[in-house]
């Protein structure tokens, strides 16, 4: 079945996935449905065991679903390998793989000629992207002595080589520094601007990079998505009062004052948990104030100038995204986390192989050394 | 924060992605071809980067083919046995470039990672294959062409060629049949995990064995024909050795030309068979989940 | 869970940093040795047994065999005993040297181990010693199978009452700690080189088979390379052992026109000559292998090669 100029960018239909395992089978995706749009990017978030990497790699015709359907541009992962793999292309974090003994420019020269590009322009497109990602110093090194940033930003470069349509980044800044992280989240925004229509497919489960870079996010968990929106959106299901932090000089009549104006849902004085008995007074008045909607802070600050107060400070308060996943699940990432199996730090569906043993007995492979 | 340089990140301009998905017979078999270039070129650079196979890729497997010459110069065997120990010598460096650089390889790769990115690149997995033969042709031939000088050199071996066309169409035809024969056991070891390893263990000895790498196949009576049936390097190994020495007179193995018959078939059936093998074991392997999964 | 408000204030111990010597390092051995055992000796997997211990031991010994047969015909019989068994020690030798250095290729290329090793407090040599100790007894094996192959199969005749006990065991022994040094040098060179070098360990025993009389005598080799097969204690070892199980039998060192006759004035070395020559050069060979493995190690250090990856 060809696609159609209108298909979206990734369908995914019913998808499920089960791995054989003893002693019993495991359901890494139990009903997967998702449609991205050209151009859309799109963010996987949840915890590990959760089932990214597996619909990724469903996605990226590395592995089929045990049922159901899914189409890149129309192209069937089952069916239309060849076609989906020429125009998209896929970056994990915390890859090790790469031929130690080729320098970073080597490297990413035979991933271009595997893409399809002649010598010659494999050779220019790769300085290109060397100098794009900031490897600029490092062309000439060997992959083996790069540091973990730059392997990164090596291997984000080889994703850009057949400037693919659709973009798959499982776990991109995963063991990389705040600087390092930082920076592939850059590549990923300026790629972006530079060429618009292109649609990215990020899984995470660092909250801040989903709520900063997706303009919208499923919510994963074990195997299942929960919610689907923008990160505005997903927040508001938690929270659909605005609620700030305004810090006065003074307030004549206190947060009582402010509780009766149109909008405000609440005005109540805040309790500093954090001062000791014996801590100096404070000199100026702390408010948290519960809004149905932002517009009201507009007639709250008018206010204040009438009550002859003066805002030292002004913020906002946000549910985060773990709290909408609290919300949806009853538990957070990291009680999830220490609720998975014994000690692996990636999914639990994930690293099974398709005859698993239990973790902590030996590995029949292992054995068969 | 800014965008870096907008120009840099747009490649070849493609008006949509069916556009981009759709290659013409013509870009398939380009990419293909430079895929070979591009997966030969970590060999042939690691041939100069690491130096070390100098030594332990020509000076000392010499050394071992030494010592079965002083087998035969022990007992006071024909000058031909010296020649057949020789040619015996040459070829294991083929042999084992298959056994441990093709064979063996896509486990490697799998081992390291780098497996689920070749399979999830356009090209034909095979492309990758065949240029890792490539790029470990060049080692191989390397190491072949300096124990045959070697040794023809120090032990003073006489070769008595009368059909030169048809000893180097048995020699092209004998490595042709040895690289099918490595892809195809390529696909079958990305299945087997750790079993892999052990199998190529097999492949030494034991083959070397009942392919008369040392002395005629044609002694080894059923085993031997046997082996000239199925093993490539038994096959090459014994025409060569009929058209290098043809004063040694009547071998009981069939004569060059059939043989070399025999290894058009091989190398047909291998290639064949490692085609429908790299298939098979990828949707078998994306059905279990068995190519991005790497053991510790 | 961490109980924080339970613990106790601790104080660095300075004498936890010493060590307890040996029994640190009797356990550093031990438990590498349980661990190569569990990956390269898992006799429960026939096909692991059938591979190392029975199909390359016995081929090896079968291409000899062969080769006799093609030439000297019947009477090749009467030197398949010098033949067999040179080939069963060989595969025991190539068994334990390559143990070593796959270990190092593994724990580095594969497992990714090898730098916590390395940085644990047990000593690095112990360990790649017990690692490698589980690949030399599979050698043992296998070289008991080619000779009870050769006895029961090919002919070859043996009297256990005529066996020299007294000089196998000692021999034996001397051997093993002569093959552990050797493999210590192909772990000190493997730890230098990328993991393409799998096969070293084969080509480097493959290139001593020419010297150390494991199949001809040494009397058949140019002067230079007798020479060289006095010095390796590998010749005496396997000397030793052919003398050991089959006394009176061709020598590879001796024989009429050998250097060992123009040297000595005797036609082959007696028992005590062969232990004699084995330990001398078997102490050489042992310190040479100890100071070229702490080199190798420093030159890895340096370079930082001992968590890389490398592949091609």
């Amino acid at each position: 079945m060809s696609g159609s100029i209108q298909a979206p960018a990734i369908d995914a239909r019913g998808i499920t996935r089960v791995y054989k395992a003893k002693p019993n089978d495991v359901t890494a995706l139990a009903g997967i449905d998702l449609e991205v749009a050209p151009g859309e990017f799109f963010g996987l978030l949840g915890p590990n065991g959760a089932g990214k990497t597996t619909l990724i790699k469903i996605l990226t015709t590395l592995l089929l679903p045990s049922s159901g359907t899914a189409r890149i541009f129309g192209f069937d992962v089952a069916t239309d390998t060849k076609k989906i793999r020429r125009i998209m292309n896929m970056v994990a974090g915390g890859e090790q793989s790469g031929y130690g003994i080729l320098e970073a420019r080597e490297q990413l020269w035979m991933f271009s000629q595997f893409y399809g590009l002649g010598a010659r322009e494999g050779w220019h497109r790769v300085d290109e992207l060397i100098d794009a990602v900031g490897l600029g110093e490092q062309r000439h090194q060997r992959v083996s002595t790069l540091s973990t940033g730059q392997r990164q930003k090596m291997n984000f470069a080889r994703g850009l080589l057949n400037d693919p349509w659709v973009f798959f980044l499982d776990e991109p800044t995963l063991g990389l520094d705040v600087s390092a992280a930082r920076s592939v989240r850059e590549l990923m925004v300026g790629w972006r601007a530079a060429v618009p229509g292109r649609t990215v497919l990020l899984t995470t489960h660092y909250m801040a990079e989903a709520d900063e870079l997706c303009e919208r996010i499923a919510i994963v968990d074990r195997g299942r998505i929960l919610a689907i929106g923008s990160p505005a959106e997903l927040k508001r299901r938690v929270q659909r009062e605005s609620i700030f932090r305004l810090e006065l000089d003074r307030l004549a009549g206190g947060p009582g004052a402010l509780a009766r104006l149109p909008g405000v849902i609440s005005a109540v004085a805040a309790i500093d948990a954090t001062a000791g008995a014996d801590a100096p007074a404070r000199q100026t008045v702390v408010i948290n104030l519960v809004l149905g909607e932002d517009s009201a802070l507009a007639g709250v600050v008018a206010a204040l100038d009438g009550l002859g107060a003066h805002i030292v400070a002004l913020a906002k308060s946000e549910p985060s995204l773990e709290d909408v996943f609290v919300e949806l699940v009853g538990r957070g990432f990291e009680d999830d986390e220490d609720d998975s199996d014994e000690g692996g730090p990636r999914d639990r569906s994930e690293r099974l192989p398709i005859e698993p043993h239990e973790a902590g007995q030996p590995d029949p492979e292992d054995q068969a050394r | 924060m800014s965008a870096p340089k907008l120009r840099v990140f747009v490649g070849r301009p493609t008006a949509s992605p069916q556009e981009a998905a759709n290659w013409t017979p013509r870009q398939v078999w380009a990419n293909n071809l430079r895929s070979i270039i591009g997966r030969a070129y970590p060999r042939v650079r690691g041939l100069t980067r690491e130096p070390s196979w100098v030594i332990f890729q020509m000076l000392l497997p010499f050394l071992t083919t030494a010592s079965f010459v002083f087998v035969y110069r022990a007992l006071d065997a024909p000058a031909a046995y010296i020649g057949f120990v020789v040619i015996g010598g040459a070829m294991t460096a083929f042999w084992l470039n298959v056994v441990w650089m093709m064979a063996a390889q896509l486990y490697w790769e799998k081992d390291q990672g780098n497996l689920e990115l070749y399979f999830a690149a356009p090209m034909n997995v095979m492309s990758v294959l065949v240029g890792m033969a490539v790029g470990g042709l060049l080692m191989s031939s390397t190491r072949a062409i300096s124990i045959l000088f070697i040794a023809t050199v120090v032990f003073g071996v006489s070769f008595s060629i009368s059909q030169w066309a048809l000893l180097i169409a048995v020699f092209v035809l004998t490595l042709a049949a040895l690289y099918g024969f490595g892809m195809m056991l390529a696909s079958l070891f990305v299945m087997w995990g750790r079993e892999a390893f052990h199998l190529t263990q097999l492949m030494t000895e034991p083959v070397y064995f009942v392919s008369g790498l040392n002395f005629p196949v044609g002694r080894l009576g059923f085993i031997g024909a046997l082996a000239i049936a199925l093993i490539p390097l038994a096959v090459g190994l014994d025409a060569m050795r009929q058209l290098a020495f043809v004063s040694t007179g009547p071998t009981g193995t069939p004569e060059p030309w059939i043989e070399a018959l025999i290894l058009v078939a091989m190398t047909a059936i291998f290639i064949g068979l490692a085609r429908w093998l790299l298939h098979s074991m990828e949707e078998r392997a994306r059905r279990e989940g068995r190519l991005t999964v790497r053991w510790r | 869970m961490i109980d924080a408000t339970s613990a106790e204030p601790n104080r660095f111990d300075p004498a936890r940093a010493g060590g307890r010597g040996t029994v640190d390092l009797l356990r550093s051995f031990r438990t590498a040795a349980a661990l190569g055992w569990k990956m390269e000796a898992n006799w429960t997997d026939p096909l692991l047994f059938f591979i190392y211990s029975v199909a390359k031991p016995v081929a090896s010994a079968l291409i000899l065999v062969f080769m006799l047969q093609v030439i000297a015909g019947p009477a090749g019989i009467a030197l398949r005993p010098f033949v067999i068994v040179g080939s069963a020690l060989w595969s025991f030798v190539v068994s334990g040297v390559a143990g070593l250095a796959w270990a190092v290729l593994d724990d580095r290329e594969r497992y990714r181990m090898l730098k916590y090793i390395y940085v644990s407090p047990s000593s690095f040599l112990t360990i790649l010693i017990g690692r490698g100790v589980a690949r030399l007894a599979v050698g043992a094996m296998g070289a008991g199978i080619t000779l009870a192959v050769g006895v029961i199969v090919l002919g070859v005749p043996f009297n256990p009452l005529a066996v020299d006990w007294p000089l196998l065991v000692v021999v034996l022994v001397l051997g093993v700690i002569t093959i552990t040094a050797l493999a210590l040098v192909m772990a000190a060179i493997c730890l230098q080189t990328r993991q393409e070098s799998w096969d070293y360990p084969e080509v480097v025993v493959g290139a001593l088979f020419l010297v150390v009389g494991a199949v001809f005598p040494l009397s058949v080799l140019p002067l230079p390379f007798q020479v060289f097969g006095l010095l390796s204690p590998l010749t005496w070892w396997i000397a030793g052992v052919r003398q050991a199980l089959f006394p009176g039998g061709p020598s590879s060192i001796g024989g009429a026109g050998s250097l060992w006759q123009q040297l000595s004035g005797q036609l082959n070395p007696t028992p005590v000559q062969i232990v004699l020559a084995l330990l001398a050069t078997g102490a050489i060979v042992t310190l040479a292998s100890a100071i070229l493995f702490r080199a190798g190690e420093a030159r890895a250090k340096d370079r930082g090669l001992i968590d890389r990856t490398t592949g091609s």
